[in-house]
This record gives structure tokens, sequence and C-alpha cells, in this order.
């Protein structure tokens, strides 16, 4: 198998690796660069979530990408949403709706709700669901998700 | 009415959420260690075959290959099973259903592991299998075990069918029938095990009950119990299905081969063919009632299909059998249930325990009875309610808590009428349906159901809960703070539960059966009132006066003269003479003696029960058959919400989890393959739940309970599935009577 280099931007620090190219970007994540925050639920088959990362500013299924399409790339992951140790205020909505149970879909669901705030900053409930329909979860049945966006594109989230 | 706790029923922040949400909480596949080596299973491609022969050969000289293991290998017990031990950990001679494991190979990578199980050679001889289980009960039907299919065939009931159906006015029969589903928390199953240097084994594990993993590494290792010590990563949810040991023996088994580290990750495929299901079921259900509504007879034939193995399908029948009647009162009663061996994948323990299955039956049943009697379906139920002091066909006899059923039906009475008044979207029918539910809390009478759980109050002030029992993510850990908090006046961010390790812990018991926050809360509000009583004494040693003289209130230590010590200044000066002061308790579920029925077979009747009813509004598209849930209510007694959070958590994902069953999810086999990905298997998503979600919470205090509590962990899902068919009945008028009700279905095309 071919192995290549691949240099992209992660979480704003400019990161090269080698890699066979029959690798994800998922498997890259978790098993070279140690970040386990993505997790695989489905198999690597595109089909939960939970391993979304934002890849060029869209929320993307890191099993569903080559890891040689990532070249160029800026991909930020659940490990770089913290700003200087301040959690993001979809973080802090999380804990305090009380959206985070099991917290295996947490990551990937976060960062979805991320890249659908950065497009669309007051999003309705719709927009929401269609937004979160990529990411599946067994505990909470979404609703305190969706009040956690809510909570998070409305702000007041400061103590 | 004024609340006098300080910290039980409020809405606090939980404290795992956030290293969940920063991606810094470690699951078992997540942990790193040096040196991890990957185990892959080689399965069954056969649902039913002979294994003829196993040539390692080839696959052992694939580069960086280290074991490639099958039975011969294991060198203690080579099967398992919670409650009959007839699982093989590997195959031997014979395979059963499709996805069973085989040969296990450890390899450096996941490529070479990927290869040598390519070059594994494995004859089988398939044998003709059988998936049905009212088939497989026949006797000409190949005998997939040496005792034959019928693994249990429970027979209970009350007073003359015969006669009671005879004071029928009319009679209703019809057979329901229930699909094999996934639990479907999102972490497949996983288990890392490491080989120690003195001869240990330590392995992490996802699990419901890490000490019954103990119990079966040892055994399947032929070591001593106290040389396996299993520790609990963060577990992303289990909802039963992880009562399972499979992968965990698994992985100490590579372990030990190799002397080293492996870890073994299901895929989703695997997890679907290899791990435990809620089981499908076939049930005939036959109910007399008179003209007036009151029910006079109930007859009823289930057959569980519970696979290859037995699991705890036997188990699962004594509360699907106990809960055949539903919330009814009825006087003459006969259920049979039989558990049958398939050549399916196993099906086990699943979130509700064989209660969905009774309650699609029951409550499809009384609405169909109310309108054959042209009665509104609440009047009907109203008129056969269980009340306080009815006795179950169980012969369990109802305590004060059952109030709670008329008063969930109540409730439902006003939802429906709201829900009903709502204008319908153009083109769509619209319906309202309900559906009534009990689920019974532990493990049944004549079984262990002890759980213990220790304190350790730190030299600092904060109070560590050495927890017996895992959190599996619905927030037990939050739960027994809050409880452990409130029992020690102390502040909720003083308090902090571990996660489970073996070596050093009590057992708690499996985290099942809604039965978690009930028993841990019990012995934790007992372990603090030991853990306060040590305080005393010891305070009283120090300050040379008796304990009596002494009291205790939320962190001080009160004096005769009206003066106050910190509590943790006592704890710093003991610490200082290497005294912590730990308290530890354990908490019996309680089955009297004089109120338990006895007689039943071991593991029955269940004793204590929780109450609750659900309302749907659908909308049908009468063209297309498909079906929009718009509204949904649930309505449950708690005794005592303890986490406001926490509880809506459980009753917002039960519910997702209940329409699920209702309108998605079905395990199918499509050209000889069971479905095993989610492509096929359709979770609900966030698109596919009601947009107007309410929740209505009964607080009627359970006398036993923490505080009042009661468990809500699997009710939510019960009465969900019969409340949503219900009301596609009453939308366009067609009984769907198999689930899910597809659109197929709703048009008539399929059943």
């Amino acid at each position: 198998m071919k192995e290549i280099s691949v240099t992209f931007l992660l979480n704003g620090k400019k990161t090269s690796i080698k890699s066979q190219t029959n690798r994800t970007l998922l498997e890259v994540l978790r098993v070279d660069l140690g970040l386990t925050g993505a997790k695989d639920a489905c198999g690597g088959e595109g089909e939960c979530g939970a391993c979304t990362v934002i890849l060029n500013g869209k929320p993307v299924n890191s099993c569903m990408v080559f890891i040689g399409q990532v070249e160029g790339t800026h991909i930020s992951t659940i490990e770089g949403l913290m700003e200087k140790n301040v959690f993001h205020r979809l973080q802090k909505a999380f804990v305090e709706a009380g959206a985070v149970q099991c917290g295996f879909c947490t990551p990937g669901a976060i960062l979805t709700a991320k890249a659908l705030l950065d497009e669309n900053p007051h999003p309705t409930d719709q927009d929401i669901r269609e937004g979160l329909s990529g990411n599946l979860c067994r505990c909470t049945g979404y609703n305190k998700m969706i009040d956690a966006i809510h909570l998070a594109e409305q702000g007041g989230l400061d103590d | 009415m004024t609340d006098q706790f300080l910290t039980v029923g409020k809405s606090l922040r939980r404290k795992d959420a956030w290293n969940k949400t920063t991606g810094k909480a470690l699951y078992t596949a997540d942990i790193q260690l040096d040196n991890i080596k990957v185990g892959l299973i080689v399965r069954s491609p056969h649902h039913y075959a002979r294994i003829l022969k196993i040539d390692k050969k080839r696959s052992l000289e694939i580069p960086g290959v280290l074991a490639v293991l099958t039975s011969e290998d294991i060198p203690g017990a080579k099967v398992f099973g919670p409650l009959v031990p007839d699982q093989p950990s590997l195959a031997r001679d014979v395979v059963r259903h499709q996805g069973e494991p085989v040969v296990l190979i450890i390899a450096e990578t996941k490529q070479s592991a990927k290869h040598a199980a390519n070059q594994i050679q494995i004859s089988y001889e398939p044998l003709t299998p059988v998936f049905d289980p009212v088939q497989a009960a026949q006797e000409d039907a190949p005998k997939l075990h040496q005792d034959g299919n019928v693994i249990t065939v429970l027979n209970i009931g009350t007073g003359d069918v015969e006669k009671g159906f005879q004071t029928a006015d009319h009679i209703l029969e019809d057979t329901y029938i229930l699909p094999r589903i996934h639990p479907g928390y999102m972490e497949p199953e996983t288990s890392l095990a490491v080989w120690e240097e003195d001869q240990t084994i330590t392995v992490w594990v996802s699990s419901q009950e890490p000490f019954t993993d103990q119990g079966c590494i040892a055994a399947a290792l032929d070591l001593p119990v106290e040389k396996v010590r299993v520790k609990s990563g963060v577990i992303g949810g289990a909802f039963g299905g992880k009562e399972d040991s499979s992968l965990a023996i698994l992985a100490a088994l590579g372990a030990w081969a190799i002397k080293g580290a492996v870890r073994l990750v299901n895929t989703r495929r695997e997890s679907f063919v290899a791990h435990p299901k809620r089981h499908p079921a076939q049930i005939h259900y036959k109910l007399g009632a008179r003209s007036d509504g009151t029910f006079t007879a109930l007859q009823a034939e289930a057959y569980l299909d519970t696979g290859a193995y037995a699991s705890y399908g036997p188990a699962v029948a004594m509360i699907l059998t106990e809960t055949m009647a539903g919330s009814y009162q009825i006087p003459n009663v006969q259920v049979e249930t039989s558990v049958v061996y398939t050549n399916s994948p196993l099906s086990g323990a699943m979130r509700g325990f064989g209660s969905p299955q009774s309650h699609f039956a029951v409550e499809s049943m009384v609405d169909s009875m109310a309108e054959v009697l042209d009665m509104d379906p609440v009047q009907i139920r109203k008129v056969n309610i269980l009340k306080v002091g009815d006795k179950m066909f169980t012969g369990v006899v109802l305590d004060d808590t059952a109030k709670a059923l008329p008063i969930c039906l109540d409730n439902a009475r006003e939802v429906m009428d709201r829900f009903q008044s709502f204008e319908v979207s153009p083109g769509k029918k619209a319906g309202v349906g309900m559906a009534l539910a009990v689920q019974s809390m532990g493990l049944g009478a004549n079984v262990p159901d002890d759980s213990s759980h220790r304190l350790e109050w730190a030299p600092d002030g904060r109070v560590l809960i050495h927890l017996g029992s895992p959190d599996l993510g619905q927030g037990l850990a939050m739960a027994v703070e809050q409880i452990t908090a409130e029992a020690l006046g102390l502040p909720y961010n003083q308090v902090e539960s571990l996660p489970l390790d073996t070596l050093d812990r009590p057992n708690g018991n499996v985290t099942c059966a809604s039965r978690m926050t009930y028993m841990a809360g019990n012995a934790l509000i007992d372990a603090s009132k030991k853990l306060i009583q040590d305080l005393l004494a010891r305070a009283g040693e120090i300050l040379e006066v008796s304990p009596n003289k002494l009291e205790y209130k939320e962190g001080q230590i009160l004096k005769e003269d009206g003066s106050k010590l910190p509590a943790v200044e006592f704890l710093g000066r003991l610490a200082e003479e290497s005294i912590t002061l730990t308290s530890e308790s354990t908490f019996s579920f309680p089955y009297p003696q004089e109120t338990t029925p006895q007689g039943l077979p071991i593991g029955m009747p269940h004793v204590m029960y929780c109450f609750g009813a659900q309302v749907a509004r659908v909308e049908v598209d009468p063209d297309l058959g498909t079906i929009e849930v718009t509204h949904f209510a649930a309505i449950h007694d708690v005794g005592k919400v303890i986490s406001r959070p926490g509880v809506e958590g459980q009753i917002e994902g039960g519910v997702a989890t209940g329409l699920g069953y209702a309108l998605y999810e079905t395990m199918l086999k499509k050209n000889d393959q069971w479905v095993d990905n989610f492509t096929e298997y359709l979770l609900p998503t966030s698109k596919d739940l009601p947009t107007h979600f309410e929740i209505i919470l009964l607080e009627i205090p359970e006398a036993s309970g923490p505080y009042g509590a009661k468990g809500i962990g699997e009710i939510p899902l019960v009465p969900t599935a019969p409340a949503v068919a219900n009301a596609v009945k009453n939308a366009v008028g067609v009984r769907v009577k198999t689930l899910p009700i597809t659109p197929e279905r709703v048009l008539g095309f399929i059943d």
C-alpha cells in the first residue's frame, strides 16, 4: 500500500502525517494523533455522526474521508473547541441543558451544532432538527440537545 | 408545597458531562496504553453448521500475527451464560447462529489481523436452520441443544379462564408480532485486557455487570477470582444489551495467550449479529369482557425467540408473563410463555425486559375491546384499572403507590382531549391514542438482589462514593451523588462518585431492572448515617465528650453549648493519625415473606411496580400510509424526583426508543443475511420525533425508596408503541398488530 504525506491545519495547528492511502481521517485522528473525541459508532459507514469533525467549515463524518483528501484543509475536532481553557458556549449549553447522557454522540453533536450556528446564528427548531439529523443518539431523544443549541444561540451562559 | 430538600429534586449539572463535551472522557476504545495488540473475531457465516475442521496454519504465518485461538485454547470454562451455561466463548463443534465467534486472532495491527482472518481455513457442514420459535418448539424441529429447543415454559394464572370466558359478552382474539430490536447504544461493545507481570489480569469493560464479567473471565482462564481485576471505562449506553460477558472473556483470553495487552472492539455489524437483542415475540391474546366493559378472562400464549443461546431469555419471559394483564384487574387469567432456541442471533436483556412486548398486546387489545363495546378507551380502562389493594394474577397485592395508576389515567384523559382539539394538517388524518403501563423493579423474588456501596470521607471534606455498580450513561452517578449529598447535608459539589473497579469495591450488582437509583440510593443513605455516627464517635474521643452530646448537621459538629466545629477539622486530625472515615452498606431488595407470593418459579414474582401512561397524536397520510407523531405526552410516577434533568432524560430517551419500536426498527433477515447496519436498521433521528413533547411527573412516594424515589429507567418505552398503534387506529381505522407500524402495514400491503 502506498504511503503518502499529508499536511493540514488541525485545530489551528499545522499538522503533517504519513499514512497509507487506504486509511480514513477518523482512524488517523484516533490512532496516529491520539484524538479520541471522534467516535466510531456505526463501523465506519457514515451512518451515525459520532465521528463528526468540521472540515473547511462543514461538518463531515471523518470515517467517510480518506486521509489523502484532507491535504491543505482546515479541520476542527472536539479537542480544539475550548479556547484558552474556556469552554465553548455549546459545551456549556450541553452541560447546562442536561443534553449529555452517555456522551458517546456528544462530541459529534456539538461539532454539528457549531457548524450549524456558524452558518445560521439563530436557527429555528426545525433547522436544528434538520441539522442534527445525521447524529444518532439513543439516550436523549434529542429534546435536550435542541434545548442546548437554543441556549447557546441565545447567549446568557456566562457564569 | 415547601421543599425540605437541599439537593434532591434539584436540576444540577452532571459532573461527567464536562469531559464528555470536550472529548476527554475515556471510553474503553479510547484508553491508551503501551503496546496494545489488536483482537479480531472470526465469526460464523452460517446460521447453523457443524465445524468439521479449523486449520490455523496459514493464518499463523501472516507477519504480525501473535495468536490464533479456538475453543481448545481456552484453559478453563468454555461456555458461559447468566442463567444457563450454554454459550461457547468460541464455538465448539457446531455454530448455531450467523456471527457466532469461532476463532480469535491477536495481531500487531488491524491489517495483519484481517489478513490472518482471510487465511484461516474453517470447513463447515451446513445444517438446516430453524428461525421461527413456534416451529422450533415442535418435536420434529432440528434440535439445537441437547435438551431440545424449549428452554422454559411458564404457565401462570389465577381463577378459571373457561368460566371467565363463559361469563363474557364479547371475546376477542388476536395475534401480535413483535420484532427483534437492537439496544442501539452508540458505543459498540469493547474490552481491553492486560496480562500483568504478577500473573493477574486487568480488564476494562463496557458492561452493566463488571462483577459477573470478573467471574466469567476467572472461570474461562481458570484463575482465582481475585486475580481478575475488572474496571469500567466510561460507558456509551447499554440499555440492557451490555449484560453480556462475551467480549470481556475473549479480550482476556487474548491477553492471557500473548501475555500482553489486547483490545477488542466490535464493529456495528458485529454488534448486530453477535450481541443480545430484544426478544422477538409472538403473542396470541384472548380477552373476554362483559358489555359494561368489565374484563372477565384473559388467556395468552407467547413464544419468545431467544436465538441460539439462552442469555436472559428465561428471566425476560417472567416479566413478559407477569405484565401480560397490564394495568388491569382480570379475575381469570392463564398465561403460557415459551422461551425457545432458534438459529437467530441471541436475544437477551433490553430495557423493558419483556414488558414492551406484553404491553403492545394488552394495550392494543383493550382499545379493540373498547371499540367492540362502543366504549371510550379511557372509560374501559377506568372500569378495569388496578387499584390499591388489588391482587394481580401473580398474587402480588398492590400497595399504596398504585394510586398513581388512576391519576395517570386521568391525566391521559385531559391530554387526549387537548390533543384531539388540534387542527389537522391538509391532506392528513389525525388520531390520538393512549396506553397505560406497569413495569416492575428489581430482579425478582428468591434470587440474590443485593447491592453494596461504600463511602469515604476524605480529609479535605470531599465525600467519595465507591459505587459498586456502573453508571451506563443514564446518570446513576449524579443521582447517587445527590442522594448522598442530601443524606450528609453537604453541597453536591463536595460529593463525587468513582468509576467501578472490582479490585477494591463492594459488589453493587448489575445496573438493570429500574433498580439502581433505588438500591444504591438506599445503601448510600444508610452508609451516610454510619459515616456520621463514626465521625461523632471519633469527634467525641478528640473532644473528650460523649458522642451523645454531639450532633451533626450539614458538615458541622454541634456541641451542647451551641458552638459549631467544621467536620473537616476532625477529618484532618484523623488523617494525621492515618484514619480515613469509610462506611459500607448493603441494601437488599425487599421481598417480604408475608406478602410475597410463593410457589412461583425462582425469579418470580416482581413485587414493586412503576406506573405510567402515554398519549400520542399522529397524523397519517391516507394515500402514502406515512405516520408523523406530532404530539406526545408521557405521564409517569417516579416516587420522588432525585434529578429533574435525569428523570426527564430517561423519559425523553425512553420514548424515542419506544417510537423506534413503534415505527421504524426491526432486524430482518434479507437474502439470508441479518440486517446489521444503521442504513437498513433505522434508529429514530432528530427529524423523526414529535416536535411537541410534554412530561407530567407524579411524585407518589415509595415508602422503601431513597427519599421516596422509585425507578424510571425502563417504563418510559413500555406504553409508547401501543399508544401509537391506538392513535393510528383512531386516525385511519387500521389496527396494526405487527411492529413496526410501517406505511406498508398501514395500507394493508403486508401481514
